[in-house]
């Protein structure tokens, strides 16, 4: 009986989407298109706020937000494509810009670029709309298939009260810590033991290190793993060894009881990478200075590296009303009032330039170096190397088993040497989809 | 004449209401069930693409591939892993049930308490044996230090994930188990017990002789259930491990299937792995009630 009425109630309630779908195409003037994304309850009432004044602006478009938890929303997504039930907008992430451009799933927004009424490219920073850019081989180059949400540069952040007590000055931009200054000052900032135990630095970017020391997790054209690379080997034993053998950084097993984004929260923890987005909840929460100061470079190449990722808007190829969802997508990715919310409740840097330079870098809110994170947007960040290749489960690969080398089961150089098969063929297979 | 007639009409009339009856749920039943399941096993045999929406037969390609992939067999050890905790659950759920048969003082508050992890979500309990189990802040690990033992990471370590999620299982399922034990223990006649206390039986007798033959349907019923449970253990790995653990310490089938559809977009694949497990269990469930005709007892 249960079961039975439950059967009826799927039916209607079928029945009920499927005529509201022809009676939503049917009618006159009046459409929906859907938009689809995650975020916090913060960022969600953001979204809904402009969401109500893109429909006063545009009289007659409907929006109809769909939230899905982060990580649900690749399921879904890939559910819906399938389904052919693509949102008109969704978050479109810079790794997946590959294989659905190439798809045809998400719409070449290139024309609407140069001629959209919306927002002006030459004021967007250029590293935030080059993630979206494919041109049928190289990602980064040619056709624009989203528009950024946000571009977020990974920066180092330091604790100033930790800092002065223990006598530290932080470097400036023009002269970065080598590696061995940063340990020294890692070393200096470590004391005490148990649960109030100060770590000098948080988990080190791997990325940072790698990149620094002259080396990646793939060659240049990215169809070669090359993390046995002895300057890649070198990186990954030296950032391991900061927790195994100078006991500067929390240990794996410690990592994961509490993590460093916690810890340096609660005043102990000396250094930690973070991003804009951790801006709002340092000034919520956190009770002493933070200020941002250059990633330590390796004594092999003294060149500054670091990450920087984001997310994007990408229109559906399929969609209706392409018009209206690209202006959608543009809408909440460069309105003015919105990028302003966004900075405001420290969860961005702007995407618009002039906002960044006329704005966010006068603001009197912490950190006080802003101008470092501007640094690695306009300067020496890059793009994850994953985000280079059709697909990244070689890189899921790699970091799946790394824990053996933090917790000292592995070297570095075992590691790498037991990863790298599996890994090219990864890589190999996602090149042979590619050029399917 | 005119009442076989009258009878006719009457069954045929009540055929056709029955099925009425039946059809929302055979639809459902074909809908949800017998299609999807059809369409899996023929897209096993294909490299089927989501993103792309292309395919094409390849025979036992996907088959080959999750045979020969180190993952899968990693996987299957850690299902077969997951088997452990039946005889442990089944062993306590018998003791309490026998133990709040008789109606002890306190027994209803047990039952109630037992029987909760049962009907809790299991995404909220996993969450409190984060909690539980965290390496340096845990109640376990706190408890342990206090008699001088360094705990393990019993979340990360690869060694120890597995019988963390085992210990889970055996706390979840001890009260539905003992609940089961209760009623059949109910179903034992009296005078089964009267006949042998005349006769002189001792109690343990009496409970090997009786109550544990009187049992075994129960427990039979208790045992295929567990095991096709236990081969389909998923949420505690999702929730308990990233990527299924470390070195894939922690994954079973099922979440490779899953990570396979998923995660790397192998739908093909997911499908085959899917229908294939599924052919174990079938084989697995039938031995068993092969194996039951020497130990259940049936009644004369």
């Amino acid at each position: 009986m249960k079961k039975r009425s439950a059967t009826v109630a799927i039916f209607a309630a079928a029945a009920l989407v499927l005529s509201g779908c022809s009676a939503a195409q049917s009618g006159s003037g009046d459409h929906t298109i859907t938009f689809m994304g995650w975020g916090s309850d913060q960022e969600i009432a953001v979204f809904n706020d402009m969401i109500a004044q893109y429909e006063t602006k545009y009289p007659g478009v409907k929006v109809d937000y769909i939230t899905v938890p982060a990580a649900d929303f690749q399921t879904k997504l890939q559910t819906m494509i399938a389904s052919n039930k693509t949102p008109d907008v969704f978050y479109l992430a810079p790794e997946n810009v590959m294989p659905f451009a190439s798809s045809g799933i998400v719409a070449d927004l290139s024309d609407y670029v140069k001629s959209n009424t919306e927002f002006d490219v030459n004021n967007v920073w250029a590293k935030a709309i080059d993630m979206y850019r494919y041109d049928g081989t190289t990602p980064g180059k040619g056709a624009v298939y989203g528009l950024p949400k946000d571009i977020g540069p990974f920066a180092l952040a330091y604790n100033k009260d930790l800092f002065d007590a223990a006598g530290i000055t932080a470097p400036t931009d023009d002269a970065p810590w080598t590696w061995s200054q940063f340990e020294d000052a890692a070393k200096k900032l470590t004391t005490g033991s148990g649960d109030t135990k100060v770590y000098g630095s948080a988990p080190y970017s791997l990325e940072s290190a790698v990149w620094s020391n002259g080396a990646d997790w793939l060659n240049a054209d990215h169809t070669k793993v090359t993390v046995t690379d002895p300057k890649f080997v070198e990186a990954l034993q030296w950032v391991a060894n900061l927790s195994l053998v100078d006991g500067v950084v929390p240990t794996s097993e410690e990592e994961s009881s509490l993590p460093s984004f916690q810890r340096f929260l609660n005043g102990n923890v000396g250094m930690m990478g973070v991003g804009p987005w951790n801006q709002g909840g340092f000034w919520a929460d956190a009770k002493f200075n933070w200020d941002l100061m250059p990633w330590p470079v390796s004594p092999a190449t003294g060149e500054k590296a670091i990450w920087y990722g984001g997310i994007g808007f990408g229109v559906a190829n399929k969609s209706a009303d392409k018009q209206d969802a690209s202006n959608l997508a543009a809408f909440l990715a460069f309105n003015e009032g919105a990028q302003r919310t966004n900075m405001e409740q420290g969860q961005a840097v702007p995407n618009l330039i002039d906002m960044t330079k006329n704005e966010y870098l006068k603001s009197d809110k912490a950190p006080a170096n802003k101008q470092e994170f501007v640094n690695i947007i306009e300067d020496w960040g890059r793009r994850a190397t994953q985000t280079y290749t059709y697909n990244s489960e070689w890189f899921t690969l790699f970091n799946s088993n790394l824990a053996n080398v933090w917790t000292g089961q592995q070297t570095a150089q075992d590691y790498t040497k037991s990863v790298e098969k599996d890994m090219q063929d990864l890589l190999d297979k996602g090149i042979a989809e590619q050029s399917k | 004449m005119t009442t076989i007639r009258r009878r006719q009409v009457m069954q045929r009339r009540e055929r056709l209401w029955g099925l009425l009856f039946v059809t929302p749920i055979g639809l459902q039943v074909l809908l949800f069930c017998i299609v999807p399941v059809g369409i899996a096993i023929v897209a096993g045999f294909t490299n089927w693409n989501v993103i792309k929406g292309t395919y094409d037969f390849i025979g036992l390609d996907n088959f080959v591939e999750f045979l020969t992939d180190k993952k899968f067999w990693i996987a299957a050890g850690n299902t077969v892993y997951m088997l452990i905790p039946i005889p442990f659950y089944l062993f306590f759920g018998i003791l309490f049930a026998l133990g709040s048969h008789r109606g002890t003082p306190g027994s209803r508050i047990f039952r109630i308490l037992f029987f909760l992890p049962y009907i809790s979500s299991i995404v909220a309990l996993v969450v409190m044996w984060r909690w539980l189990f965290n390496y340096q802040y845990g109640l376990v690990n706190q408890m342990l230090a206090g008699i001088g033992i360094q705990g393990p990471d019993w979340l990360g370590d690869p060694a120890w994930i597995k019988t963390t999620i085992v210990i889970m299982i055996v706390w979840k399922m001890i009260g539905i188990t003992s609940i089961y034990v209760l009623a059949a223990l109910k179903n034992i006649p009296e005078v089964y017990y009267e006949a042998a206390r005349l006769d002189g039986a001792s109690a343990i007798r009496m409970f090997f002789q009786i109550t544990l033959p009187m049992l075994s349907p129960a427990i039979f019923f208790l045992t295929i259930v567990g095991i096709i449970g236990s081969l389909q253990t998923f949420v505690e790995v999702q929730l308990f491990t990233s990527d299924g653990g470390r070195n894939y310490s922690a994954a079973t089938i099922t979440y490779y299937i899953w990570q396979k559809a998923f995660v790397s977009n192998d739908l093909g694949l997911a499908f085959a792995a899917a229908f294939f497990f599924a052919l174990v269990i079938l084989g697995v469930t039938l031995i068993q009630f092969r194996l039951s005709r020497r130990w259940v007892y049936e009644g004369e």
